[in-house]
Order: structure tokens, then C-alpha cells, then sequence
């Protein structure tokens, strides 16, 4: 007997609530980088659960992908964090508020 | 149209015109290099325009006229749209008018060398260059062969004259005059402009050249046509003679302020600022005669209309007695001559309106040369007098300058209408047609007519009241001045111009002696023959107008001899000339006579209050309603323009704050709509 | 100075519930959401399977699915261009000259007064 799907999308749900947890309530870059990396992992969980539900691998390699890209967005953030430090000299998002009106 | 078979000496009429324009490049960019200071260039290209103008003159003559497209400025390019051209026509009316013009403005050109660089003006380049623009548009607008490129010229002619009249712009008079004559002028010419838009929408269906003058295919011709029922044309919902009168009256409305009549004269007396030769231009060829030409070009027209004709007869008929009064009174001989010229103007008006055609030409011819005379011969009294105008300072000039006195003479006769001078046959020419047609119309049209007539007999009183007190105060009597007693010299370019003129202003009235022919049968009416000989197809000749006045606006001539009103006239100009003898030409020092009149001397001096009077429409009446309006406009109008601005500049200053800059409050509202959104679908989806 | 990782609520107390309720409502919309029974994989390997689809061999392949080749090649450039892309905003100029980040460890030589 197999595990019914809606325990991973309540698993899904949950680590991907944690991960928005995180980003509304710190202020630090870097851990805003490790939720979103929570959030994109729920999605994975999300995919995987399906390929399983429906008997189709397409979505185990797109979790694959899901996995590259967040390569690429870790990449990209710390580079983002680093300008962010050398212009604000902290990594405060709240402090980072100069382009609004 | 027929553009293939022009005889080849028409190939030169453009340069009639392209001439003196050339004279405005030349005399503007090099006239500094010249002795003359450009002086040279005016002359001679306004000598070829004279001798063009009378090759022009001969070929007509000999039976040869020309109507035909020159330059294509919008083509029409379906058969829903017209095209914009600009073409000459040449037919005795205009080749009459284009020998006056280039006639005046060459003795004109020739006189300002004595007037302008004799008296050591600056900004000679300027003035020729002026002057040649002057003359190069009046001609241009006399050849035209639409209506729009007329009202292209005649706003041309109106910019010349601005520029001329101030001249003078370090002084603090004619940049002031120039602004007004252009105003004024402008005025009118708005509603001609709005006239020539309504001409094209009017005819165009009906014809595919509705601007054109004269030929079949010409907007009065469609509009007789149209009369006669045998062509529908647009008249915007109006009986068509009602709708032709309407366009009519718009077309005068630029005629009233081009020529000075009532009450758009105002500009014309202050246009005096202007250099003297200016005047004479303005007053005797250019400016004041575009007006009354145009309602000559376009008689098949108003000949349609009895009640655009009557309008135009008791509006010249009025301004010919109105500016004569005011003549009476004033100390400055160019302030006399300019309110002859409204007068006389007043009465080319009334002839064309009583339905003297060929009368009103005839005064335009014969006013253009003794005004001409008449402006010229004032300039050399006013080089001689150093420059002061003023009358009552002159006396005793006739021994110190014969030349400029016989010639004045000449024109003044010619002006108060004394037998034989010019002035005589053709305004008791005007008089003569108006009378009888006033007396045989049967239609209430007669009735302006009679009023008309009676305005301008009355003038003619006057006018040889104020001519011969001008003479008088001018010449006669003993100096009253030290500089009356030692004028200064004029030489043989103001001489010359004058000894022309003279002799023209005495003789140019045999051109057409109506009573003469009348009395002794013989057929030397050569002006109304000349007149008549435009081609049939023109639709321009005399008898096609005749013809149009009679079926059209009913005017019928009474059969009366020409002899009993023209002794009148003549009789009550003697009666003014010899008022102004006994009044001033008696005494060596002659009283100020017309201060005996009091309170209505006051009131002529000030122009009936007139300027007083459009003053206060300005100040009292536009600016209280433009006053009122602003009020409206900043209150009212800014009021809610600004509240809706100042409600979305509140509404944005809150709603802004949402934008804090600070990336978690995004993530929070973020994650608040998306709980929102889902349970919103959930609720209406039933998913719980 | 970077705040320490510790659960200062507070300030974020409303940001924090928002997520909650996001669970909430989630979990309650997956808890009445019926889904049958999972079809599960079959024998053979997945992971091959996953191979395979990667390559665009799926006819090869144990398992359904479908070609990603195309998408590969793409995640490919998209990786380099990350690389690319985070080693530009890492470095910066310095005295005319470009620094990477790794070479001073990201500070602000110009701020840091000492020397």
C-alpha cells in the first residue's frame, strides 16, 4: 500500500511554508538564499510526488533541472549579496531601500 | 485651361511680377554695394514690369488673352478632390490694372531716390527691397486666376505695407501705425479667408477648378448657372442667392479693410507714418486698390447678389461722405490726402455697387494716377518744408516751386472733379451709372442705391472744399514760415515723376467721356469698349455683367441724359472750390476757418471718435469679457483640473507608502494575497 | 554587522503568521483534495529511465516519459551563464584595475582605514 499523495504535498507544503517563514521574517540575505533554496526543494517534492502518483519519470527529470537552476540562482544571489554588502556594507535587506520612491 | 495654345508673349507675364521680387534679393543683399543703395535695381526691374505690362497691354489689344495654370501647388488627385494652383490671367481688366500698378511703382521708385536718398535715410537696402516686395505682390495678386492665390498676394500686400509703414521703427509712431494697419487689415482678411474656404466647399462638385476667375469653369459662372437652376452646388442648406450673398459678404469682408472703408478706414490715415513714396504706393497702385479690384475681378459674382451689391454701394456711397467731413478739418497735408483716398475709395465702392462696372474702373484708373500725383507732389512740399507736414506752416510755395505746384494743380482738379481733369469723367461716371440704376431698378435694392447716391453727391462738396483749402494753405498767400519763405530744393527725380503725372491726371479722363459720347454720338467710350473686348468664353466682358445685373439682382438703367447730374456734380465741386477760395485763397494770410465750427470740429479732428470708440471696445468690452473669462478659466476650469490632480497627488502620497523599499513587506503582501486568492477559490470552488 | 541566525519575532510576528496561514490554507485544501491511488513504477530502473529521457532515448527506457535533450542543452548554457553572470557582480574595479572578489575576500579596501 502506497503512500497516499497528498502526505507529500502536505510535506511540500510545509517545507515550503518554512522556507516563506524564513524570508518574511529575517533580514539577512544569506538566510533569505537557504529559504528559497526550502521553497525550491518543496517544489521538487511536489514533482517527484506526481511522477510517482502518475507512473511517469518526466518529473523526476524535471526536479533534476528544477536542481541545475538552482545552482544558477545560488550563483547569481551571492553575487547579488556581495554588491549588496559593498554598496550597504551589511547584508541587511531591510537596509537596501534606496530605489523606492 | 487651354495651357497649349498660349501665344508666346505670355510666356513673360510671370516676369511682370518675378521681376520686382528679384529687385527685393537684389536690392536687400547687395543694394549696400550700389550708389543708389538699391535704388538701381527697383527702377529698372519695375521699368520691365511697365514694359512688359504694355506689351501685355497691346497684346490684349490685338484680341490675345491668357487663363491658364501656371504651377500646380496641390493636385487634385481623384475625382473627389481639386487641386491647388497658381496661374495668370491676363484680360483687359488685369492688363489695365497691371500697366497702372507698374506705372505708379516706377515713378514711385523714382521719386524715392529724390525722397529717401537725397534726404540721407539710412536703411536704404530695406526700404527698395520693401518697396520691390510691395510691388512684386500687388502685381502677382493682380494677374491671379484663383481666388486663393489672389488671397495668398493679398496677405503679401498686407505684410509689404506693414513693413513699409514702419519703416521708421526707432521712432515711436509707425511701428505703432504699422501694427495697426496690419490688425485692422488682418480683421477683415479673416473673413475673406473664411469666404475663400467657403467658395471651395461651395462649388467644387460642380466644378473641378472652383477658385478659378473667369472661363466656364469659374466659380461665378457656376454660381449664375446654379441661379438658373441648371447646376447644383452646395449651398449648406440656404436658398443659393441667399448663400452667394453670404460668400459675398465674407469676400468683403477683406475688400472693407483692404480698401479703408467704413468702419475698418481707421488704419489708413495712420498709415501716414510711413515714408511719403510709401504712401503714395500704398494709397494710389498697391494696398487700397487690391480691395476694390478684387470685387472688380469677381464682379460676375456679386452681380448675382442685389443685396451684397447694395451693401457694397451704401458702404462706399457712406464712407465717401464720412472721410470727406473729416478732411475738412485737418492741418496736415497728408492727413487731407488720406482721407480723400477713403473718400474716393468710397465712391469706386459705390460705383461697383450701383452697377457701374466699368465707371469704377475707370476712377480706380484715374484715382491711381492724380492720388499718385497727388502724394508725390506732397513729398516734394514736404522735402521743401523739412519735413513739417503741417499746412498752416506752408503758404506762398506756388513761386518757389512751379513744377510741383502746376502738377499738383493738376491732380487737385483732377480730385474735387472739375471739367476736364480725370476726376471729373470718372466719378461723375460713378455717380451717373449709380443714379440710374437707382432710379430704374424696380426691386428695394434702389433704395441703397438713392442713399448711395445721395451720400456721394454730398461729398463731392466737401471734397472740393478740402482739396482747395489744402491748395490754398499749400500754395497760396504768403509764406507763414521761415522755412515756407526758403524751401529747401528738389531735383529732377522728384520733378519728373510729378510732370508725368500732371500730364496724365489732366488727360487720362478722355479715356471714356460717357456724358460727350452721349451728346455728340461718336464712339469714344474707348475704356467700356476695352473692358468689353474679354474674351466670350471669359465670361468677363461688360455686356456678361449687364446681362448678369438685370437677370439676377433686376437692375435696369432709367433712361435720363448724363448731362443734368453731371452739372450737378460738378456744380456742387465748384461750389467747394469756391467756398475754399473765399475762405483761404483771398487773404495772404488766411484765417483758421474751420475753428468757427466749434464742437463739431472737435469731433471731426477725432475722427468722429472712432479710435476712441474701437478703443473702448478693446479695453471696456473684449477685455472685461476676456477678464470674465480668465476668472472662469483659472477658477472654474483650473479648479477641477487641479482638485482631480490634487485628489490622485493625495491619494498617491499614501498608496506610496506600500513601497517601503524593503523586501520582506513585498514577500508579506505577497503571501497575504496568495492566502487570499486560494481561499477565495476554495470557498467558490468547493475544495474544503 | 549581520544579524545571528535566532528567532527574533516581534516586528515579523504578522509576516511570520502569513506563512502559517499559507500552510494552513494549503494543507486544508490537500487534505480534502482525493487523489486514488498512486500507479506507482513498474520493474526497471528509474534511474536508466531518467537517463535515457535526458538524451532523448526514450524508446529505450523502462519507464514513460518524455525528450529533454533540448532542455538540457539549454540548462547547460544557463549554468555558464550564471557562472558568467555571478563572477561579474562579484568583482569590482579597484585603483583602475579589476578585482575579483576572491582576491580580497569581498571587503572595502577603500573603508578600511588602516592601511
Amino acid at each position: 500500500m502506497a503512500i497516499q499523495v497528498q502526505y507529500y504535498l502536505l510535506l511540500s507544503a510545509a517545507m515550503f511554508c518554512i522556507g516563506l517563514f524564513g524570508i518574511l521574517t529575517r533580514r539577512n540575505a544569506l538566510l533569505f538564499l537557504m529559504s528559497v533554496e526550502l521553497m525550491l526543494n518543496a517544489a521538487n517534492v511536489n514533482l517527484v510526488a506526481f511522477s510517482f502518483q502518475y507512473g511517469n519519470i518526466t518529473g523526476q527529470v524535471f526536479s533534476l533541472f528544477t536542481m541545475a537552476l538552482a545552482a544558477a540562482e545560488v550563483a547569481v544571489g551571492i553575487g547579488i549579496i556581495l554588491v549588496l554588502y559593498r554598496n550597504f556594507k551589511d547584508v541587511d535587506v531591510t537596509k537596501a531601500a534606496t530605489m523606492r520612491w | 485651361m487651354a495651357a497649349e495654345e498660349i501665344p508666346l508673349v505670355f510666356e513673360f507675364a510671370p516676369a511682370i511680377a518675378v521681376l520686382p521680387a528679384l529687385s527685393l534679393v537684389v536690392a536687400l543683399f547687395f543694394g549696400e554695394y550700389f550708389p543708389k543703395k538699391g535704388a538701381e535695381a527697383g527702377i529698372l526691374a519695375t521699368a520691365g514690369s511697365l514694359v512688359l505690362s504694355l506689351i501685355m497691354l497691346a497684346t490684349v489689344a490685338g484680341g490675345q488673352t491668357v487663363n491658364h495654370e501656371l504651377y500646380t501647388l496641390v493636385l487634385g488627385v481623384s475625382e473627389e478632390t481639386f487641386g491647388l494652383h497658381l496661374g495668370i490671367l491676363i484680360d483687359p481688366l488685369s492688363a489695365l490694372m497691371l500697366t497702372i500698378v507698374s506705372l505708379i511703382s516706377f515713378l514711385v521708385h523714382v521719386f524715392s531716390m529724390g525722397y529717401m536718398n537725397d534726404e540721407g535715410e539710412t536703411g536704404l537696402p530695406r526700404y527698395y527691397g520693401e518697396l520691390g516686395l510691395f510691388t512684386a505682390s500687388m502685381l502677382a495678386f493682380v494677374m491671379a486666376d484663383n481666388i486663393l492665390m489672389a488671397f495668398m498676394f493679398f496677405e503679401l500686400v498686407g505684410l509689404a505695407s506693414y513693413l513699409l509703414i514702419g519703416f521708421w521703427f526707432r521712432d515711436a509712431g509707425p511701428p505703432s501705425a504699422a501694427k495697426k494697419a496690419f490688425l485692422v487689415t488682418r480683421f477683415g482678411d479673416y473673413f475673406f479667408l473664411v469666404g475663400v474656404v467657403g467658395i471651395f466647399a461651395t462649388f467644387f462638385p460642380a466644378t473641378s477648378t472652383p477658385g478659378m476667375f473667369a472661363g466656364e469653369h469659374a466659380f461665378p459662372v457656376v454660381a449664375e448657372h446654379a441661379l438658373a437652376g441648371e447646376a447644383t452646388v452646395n449651398t449648406f442648406g440656404f436658398e443659393p442667392q441667399t448663400w452667394f450673398t453670404i460668400l459675398g459678404l465674407l469676400v468683403l469682408g477683406g475688400v472693407i479693410g483692404k480698401s479703408a472703408q467704413f468702419p475698418l478706414h481707421s488704419w489708413l490715415p495712420d498709415a501716414m507714418e510711413g515714408p511719403t513714396p510709401v504712401s503714395a504706393l500704398i494709397h494710389a497702385a498697391t494696398m487700397v486698390a487690391a480691395g476694390v479690384y478684387l470685387v472688380a475681378r469677381m464682379y460676375g459674382f456679386y452681380a448675382l447678389s442685389p443685396t451684397a451689391l447694395g451693401v457694397i454701394a451704401l458702404t462706399g456711397g457712406f464712407t465717401a461722405l464720412f472721410a470727406a467731413t473729416m478732411g475738412v478739418v485737418k492741418q496736415e497735408i497728408k492727413q487731407v490726402l488720406a482721407y480723400s483716398t477713403i473718400s474716393q475709395y468710397g465712391y469706386i465702392m459705390l460705383g461697383l455697387g450701383g452697377g457701374g462696372y466699368v465707371a469704377a474702373v475707370f476712377h480706380l484708373t484715374t484715382h491711381a494716377v492724380f492720388k499718385a500725383l497727388l502724394f508725390l507732389g506732397a513729398g516734394s512740399v514736404i522735402i521743401a518744408m523739412h519735413h513739417n507736414e503741417n499746412m498752416w506752416d506752408m503758404g506762398g510755395l506756388k513761386e518757389k516751386m512751379p513744377v510741383t505746384y502746376y502738377s499738383f494743380l493738376s491732380g487737385s482738379l483732377a480730385l474735387a472733379g472739375i471739367i476736364p481733369f480725370a476726376g471729373f469723367w470718372s466719378k461723375d461716371e460713378v455717380l451717373f451709372e449709380t443714379l440710374v440704376h437707382g432710379l430704374g431698378t424696380p426691386t428695394a435694392s434702389s433704395t441703397l442705391l438713392l442713399i448711395g447716391y445721395a451720400f456721394g453727391l454730398v461729398a463731392v462738396f466737401f471734397t472740393g472744399f478740402y482739396t482747395f483749402r489744402m491748395v490754398f494753405l499749400t500754395f497760396h498767400g504768403e509764406p507763414r514760415t521761415d522755412t515756407a519763405e526758403d524751401p529747401h530744393g528738389v531735383r529732377w527725380n522728384v520733378k519728373a515723376p510729378l510732370a508725368v503725372l500732371g500730364v496724365l491726371a489732366a488727360t487720362v479722363g478722355f479715356i471714356n467721356m460717357t456724358p460727350v459720347a452721349e451728346l455728340t454720338g461718336a464712339h469714344i467710350e474707348f475704356l467700356h469698349q476695352w473692358l468689353d473686348m474679354a474674351p466670350e468664353e471669359y465670361l468677363t466682358n461688360v455686356h456678361h455683367y449687364t446681362e448678369v445685373l438685370e437677370t439676377a439682382s433686376h437692375y435696369e438703367a432709367a433712361h435720363i441724359s448724363p448731362l443734368a447730374p453731371g452739372a450737378v456734380s460738378l456744380a456742387l465741386a465748384l461750389g467747394g472750390a469756391g467756398l475754399a477760395y473765399q475762405l483761404y485763397g483771398t487773404a495772404a494770410h488766411p484765417e483758421p476757418h474751420t475753428e468757427k465750427l466749434g464742437s463739431i470740429r472737435t469731433l471731426l479732428m477725432h475722427n468722429y471718435y472712432l479710435d476712441e470708440f474701437q478703443v473702448w471696445l478693446a479695453t471696456g468690452v473684449t477685455y472685461r469679457v476676456a477678464r470674465a473669462a480668465n476668472t472662469f478659466d483659472q477658477g472654474v476650469v483650473d479648479g477641477v483640473v487641479n482638485g482631480v490632480s490634487s485628489v490622485s497627488l493625495f491619494s498617491g502620497s499614501r498608496v506610496r507608502r506600500i513601497q517601503s523599499g524593503v523586501v520582506s513587506n513585498y514577500a508579506s503582501l505577497i503571501t497575504l494575497s496568495l492566502v487570499l486568492l486560494i481561499a477565495f477559490f476554495g470557498i467558490m470552488g468547493g475544495w474544503f | 554587522m549581520t544579524t545571528r541566525p535566532e528567532l527574533n519575532l516581534g516586528e515579523h510576528l504578522l509576516a511570520g503568521l502569513a506563512a502559517v496561514a499559507l500552510f494552513a490554507v494549503m494543507a486544508a485544501v490537500f487534505v480534502s483534495a482525493g487523489f486514488g491511488q498512486p500507479a506507482g513504477f513498474g520493474d526497471g530502473s528509474i534511474t536508466a529511465s531518467i537517463g535515457y529521457a535526458l538524451f532523448a532515448m526514450t524508446d529505450l527506457a523502462a519507464h514513460e516519459s518524455e525528450s529533454f535533450l533540448v532542455a538540457f542543452e539549454i540548462i547547460d548554457i544557463v549554468l555558464v551563464a550564471a557562472l558568467v553572470g555571478a563572477v561579474m557582480l562579484a568583482r569590482r574595479e579597484s585603483e583602475g584595475s579589476l578585482v575579483t572578489a576572491l582576491t580580497d575576500g569581498g571587503r572595502d579596501t577603500d573603508d578600511g582605514g588602516e592601511n
